[in-house]
């Protein structure tokens, strides 16, 4: 479960660490991208796990559009900067719950049957779910594949600059929104893998990104803004805690292990685990 | 400049004196329940983000967790109630009290966070007092508190046919905070405030008196946010964790402020009294539908208002005047 | 002749008072609120209620032939054929929301009684604001047993509480028992809104009372993201009966889980709620073989009821969707209250209360599995008996108690 809350946090991380902007439409991200690949299913029968490059495609194009249209100018705030991003993309995820609602119905949705879902590897008697272990395989590659793309290419460079000074890097003849279009594109895309594993063996309704959506900015968080590894590290520690709590106190309180694990932790390292900003 | 600083704060002293005196009187025109039921939650919310302008809008330390202080407001209040009979007046000082203190405690190591790190902390701090309250057997956990009415008294401060005094006292705490806020501005805390917002690096050779300041907005802002709280619980008469602590109070009360202008002195009172006759108007209309049009509009809304104006509406009305001075 | 001032008050006066008395005697329609959460996560139960009661307004007004309260003629025919009418508000799942709709519905629309609310939470101030107004609030759906202890007099319940469901399933737990299957243990499993609070505390002193070990009570939080940890402790457990309070999208996770875990409990008795809702099946149908739920309605009342099987296909069509445990009781709500404004013969909210108060609908002419709708003086209908269903081959069968089940229980699941 870690890998997966990692998984979900790693768009994330992208969007809310390297670039510096806000976004608390995440986990309604998350819900467009896991009702793409139930409508996938639910039509064409494409399984989710082959849906997952259409999604990650199709959420791409959103993120990048979502940038075009609203934070592209949230960021040119002259004033508040920081609090015209947060509720800018606080109303975009109101608006995308309604838009759900009115077009997917309120209707709880699942995909019944699918290569991963309900299947269970057995090993030494540890039982671990196909579905959760695809995800952490994904999660492992996606981690590792941003990891690379941001240390090692161009464009991640690109990236880095122009969230360090915008003004510069415009000198050097980078274009800023598309780096950035390109990087929430990017951050949506991961999203959208994680929507089309979790929808092989979760429920999907209007509401159901705001469940994980504090877990992942917590996820980031921990892990600290600005790097990659933390936010995978985050997520580790994020399912080992959970796990634990529910262990030692009512499991109605085990998101509250989570939540002081990560006070416990900023407060002996403001910036997070391995955070640069 | 002193002397036009001096003439504004006086002329924004009668603005509000005659605002107040307009809002007590509309209850003698205004008769129809529903319209006084928002008025209100509007003076509530613009009372309560008002106080929360104090500590995020002057301070600059956003926070997303202030629905803790008004949950913990309404369950000292309403436990002490019906625990131990104390009346909710008393009830609502400690239940202000017990908020300060905590936010003081908080604020120790909140304080040393900065950016997104303490807006999340605030979020997951608030998100633990739901769950450990959600859990709380004694304080009644997910049933949570009816208050058991026996008509009207003003030593309960509860009333069956009428909702004049509720009306009355949202509109005192609505004057408190704004009057709080008015003096805080020319406060010595005030001029650290706008100097360190100005240049944060001021801070650190200000460094110990800065830090109190903020301390002591923060308790100020929390004690006010509870007095709010131990009115909602009343005025309600019943609540539960989710209804009085939920995300979605910290919310509403950082709204209000945003959209008329955050940090500024009449910005949260500008803004409740759009957005709350706003929210409740959309959900009459379209809420019955079940499609979620009402959702779509009040985010649209949202996002319009704080993409196209950043320094929130209030920037609408003064912007000669802005021009010139914030440059 | 001359006219004072005076004279031309007590005329306005006179008129004012006659005005609403005149419009009442020739009402041609009755304006009824219905309160849910239309928009947010239960926005679906909401939707559905909309549908069953569009269902019974059809029944109501228009002319149709089944043996229940007004289904003949058209109209109310105490009030001269009045029309009825319903205005939906949307409370969001939030008592205060719910408060203030309820009090727009009475005074704004002028509604003649108020029907909700899905959630027991709003329940709360939407029937302390109607007993304000003297409203009747005709609660069709909660289940919280706390709500009608509140000795409040506008407020009614048609169907049975959670103490009466959990008793229902000791009573079969004890029955089995005689018959000789080994039922000792139990597992509790429920949510931490006040549903699956209130359920578990229900089960865990009917369990004390009647000597069943519980070895564990396992309390989640309500839409986790996981429920790996808590299915872990219920499959060490093992108990001899799992007892699931959860709604739809937890129940949707936790026999998921329970599947990827590789736990087959021995049996599962749940608390409706979740495991009544089409999504789940539609879901986890097949995992779920032999499950029992107790419900208030079932659909093979329809082989004894055959108007059941007919007013089920007028649901159908507007939702696609067969009746269950929730839109039954909605349905049935909103007959019993409209019946009771027929025999008012008035909007009055006092008339309407007296009337409900003195309601008495023999089990027959419901399309519940109900002894008779009569409520007692806290507006509690006790006749109301819950039954249990297990789900067997792709539908519900009615498995207790004795008089209405039309199968044995398949004991333990498969």
């Amino acid at each position: 479960m870690g890998l997966l809350y990692g998984l979900i946090a790693v768009g994330l991380a992208l969007i809310f660490g390297l670039m510096d902007v806000t976004n608390f439409a995440h986990g309604e991200f998350l819900m467009i991208a896991m009702y793409l690949s139930f409508f996938l299913f639910a039509f064409f029968a494409i399984d989710p796990l082959l849906s997952a490059p259409l999604v990650a495609a199709a959420l791409f194009i959103l993120g990048a559009v979502v940038y075009l249209l609203i934070v592209r100018f949230a960021m040119r705030a002259k004033a508040n900067a920081g609090m015209v991003q947060i509720f800018s993309t606080f109303g975009l995820a109101i608006v995308m719950r309604g838009l759900a609602q009115f077009f997917f119905t309120p209707d709880y949705r699942s995909i019944p049957q699918s290569w991963l879902g309900g299947k269970t590897v057995s090993i030494a008697g540890i039982f671990l779910p196909e579905p959760q272990l695809v995800g952490a395989l994904v999660s492992i590659l996606a981690f590792a594949g941003l990891y690379f793309f941001i240390h090692r290419t161009d464009f991640g460079r690109a990236l880095e600059a122009t969230r360090e000074d915008p003004g510069a890097v415009a000198l050097v003849g980078i274009d800023k929104n598309r780096v950035f279009a390109f990087g929430w594109g990017l951050g949506a895309a991961l999203v959208g893998l994680a929507g089309a594993i979790m929808a092989s063996f979760f429920y999907i309704y209007p509401d159901v990104g705001a469940s994980f959506a504090l877990i992942a900015y917590v996820t980031v968080a921990l892990g600290g803004f600005g790097s990659v590894f933390g936010a995978f590290a985050g997520g580790i520690i994020v399912g080992l805690v959970e796990a634990t709590t529910a262990l030692v106190l009512p499991p109605s309180l085990k998101s509250v292990g989570i939540y002081a694990v990560y006070l416990l932790v900023v407060f002996i390292r403001p910036r997070g685990l391995f955070g640069s900003i | 400049m002193d002397k036009e600083f001096a003439a504004r704060r006086r002329r924004d002293l009668i603005i509000a004196a005659v605002l107040a005196a307009i809002a007590a009187a509309t209850p003698l025109f205004v008769k129809d329940v529903v319209v006084q039921n928002i008025l209100i939650l509007t003076l509530m919310y613009a009372g309560l983000s008002q106080s929360w302008n104090i500590l995020s809008g002057y301070c600059g330390q956003i926070s997303l967790g202030h629905a803790l202080y008004f949950g913990l407001g309404a369950y000292t209040t309403e436990l002490l109630f019906t625990k131990f009979g104390v009346l909710p007046w008393f009830g609502m000082l400690a239940g202000g009290v017990v908020s300060a203190l905590i936010a003081m405690g908080l604020g120790y190591p909140f304080f040393r966070l900065r950016g997104h790190y303490y807006v999340i902390a605030t979020i997951v701090i608030a998100e633990i007092g739901l769950l450990l309250f959600h859990n709380w057997e004694w304080a009644g956990a997910a049933m949570g508190i009816t208050i058991p009415i026996r008509g009207d008294s003003w030593l309960k401060f509860q009333f069956l046919r009428t909702k004049l005094p509720y009306f009355y006292f949202a509109l005192a705490l609505c004057c408190l905070a704004w009057f709080v806020t008015w003096w805080l501005e020319n406060s010595k805390w005030g001029f650290w405030w706008r100097a360190v917002k100005d240049n944060p690096d001021a801070a650190e050779s200000l460094g110990v008196d800065v830090f109190n300041s903020k301390m002591g907005a923060a308790a100020v802002s929390a004690f006010l946010v509870a007095v709010g709280g131990s009115f909602y619980a009343q005025f309600v008469s019943y609540i539960d964790p989710e209804s009085v602590m939920g995300f979605q109070f910290s919310l509403l009360m950082a709204l209000p402020a945003v959209l008329g202008g955050i940090g500024t002195l009449w910005g949260p009172v500008l803004g409740a009294a759009i957005l709350i006759p706003l929210t409740e108007l959309t959900r009459f209309k379209f809420g019955g539908s079940g499609r979620g049009v009402d959702l779509i509009v009040y985010g649209t809304l949202i996002v319009l208002i704080s993409l196209a104006l950043p320094r929130g509406l209030l920037s609408l009305f003064s912007r000669p005047k802005k021009t010139g001075a914030s440059r | 002749m001359t006219i004072t001032r005076r004279d031309v008050l007590l005329g306005a006066t006179a008129t004012a008072a006659l005005v609403p008395l005149a419009a009442r005697a020739q009402t041609s329609e009755v304006v009824i609120g219905v309160i849910y959460p239309f928009s947010g996560g239960s926005a679906q139960q909401g939707v559905d209620a909309q549908k069953a009661y569009e269902t019974a307004l059809e029944v109501i007004n228009k002319d149709t032939d089944f043996d229940l309260p007004l289904a003949k003629g058209e109209g109310l025919p105490g009030l001269g054929g009045a029309k009825v009418r319903l205005v939906f508000a949307d409370h969001q799942a939030d008592p205060q929301k719910g408060r203030a709709e309820a009090e727009r519905l009475i005074t704004q629309e002028k509604v003649s009684a108020i029907i909700g609310t899905y959630q027991s939470a709003v329940a709360v101030t939407v029937s302390q604001i109607c007993e304000r107004y003297q409203v009747p609030f005709v609660s069709a759906d909660n289940s919280s047993p706390s709500l009608h202890r509140r000795g409040l007099k506008y407020y009614f319940r048609a169907a049975p509480h959670d103490e009466m469901y959990s008793a229902a399933m000791f009573d079969f737990f004890d029955a089995l028992k005689k018959k000789g299957t080994k039922i000792e243990t139990l597992s509790l499993f429920h949510e931490d809104t006040i549903f699956g609070t209130d359920s578990g505390n229900a089960q865990a002193k009917i369990a004390g009372e009647r000597g069943y070990k519980i070895v564990t009570d396992i309390k989640y939080r309500a839409n986790s993201p996981s429920l790996s940890a808590e299915v872990q402790q219920l499959k060490s457990a093992n108990a001899d009966v799992l007892m699931p309070s959860s709604y739809t999208t937890d129940g949707i996770l936790l026999v998921k889980t329970m599947a990827e875990l590789g736990y087959k409990p021995n049996a599962i008795v749940a608390q409706d709620a979740g495991f009544s809702e089409k999504a789940l099946y539609d879901a986890v149908g097949d995992k779920l073989e032999g499950v029992i739920s107790r419900g208030t309605f079932s659909l093979d009342l329809a082989q004894k009821r055959p108007m059941v099987g007919k007013i089920n296909e007028m649901f159908k069509t507007r939702s696609g969707k067969d009746f269950n445990d929730l839109t039954s009781r909605q349905f049935m709500g909103l007959i019993i209250l409209a019946d009771a404004i027929n025999r008012a013969k008035s909007t009055d909210g006092e008339k309407i209360r007296d009337a409900l108060a003195a309601t008495d609908i023999p089990g027959e002419q419901t399309i519940m599995p109900w002894k008779r709708v009569k409520f007692d003086e806290m507006g509690q209908n006790n006749d109301a008996d819950p039954v249990l269903l297990q789900y067997v081959g792709g539908k519900f069968v009615t498995i207790f108690p004795p008089q209405a089940a039309i199968a044995e229980a398949v004991w333990p699941m498969k």
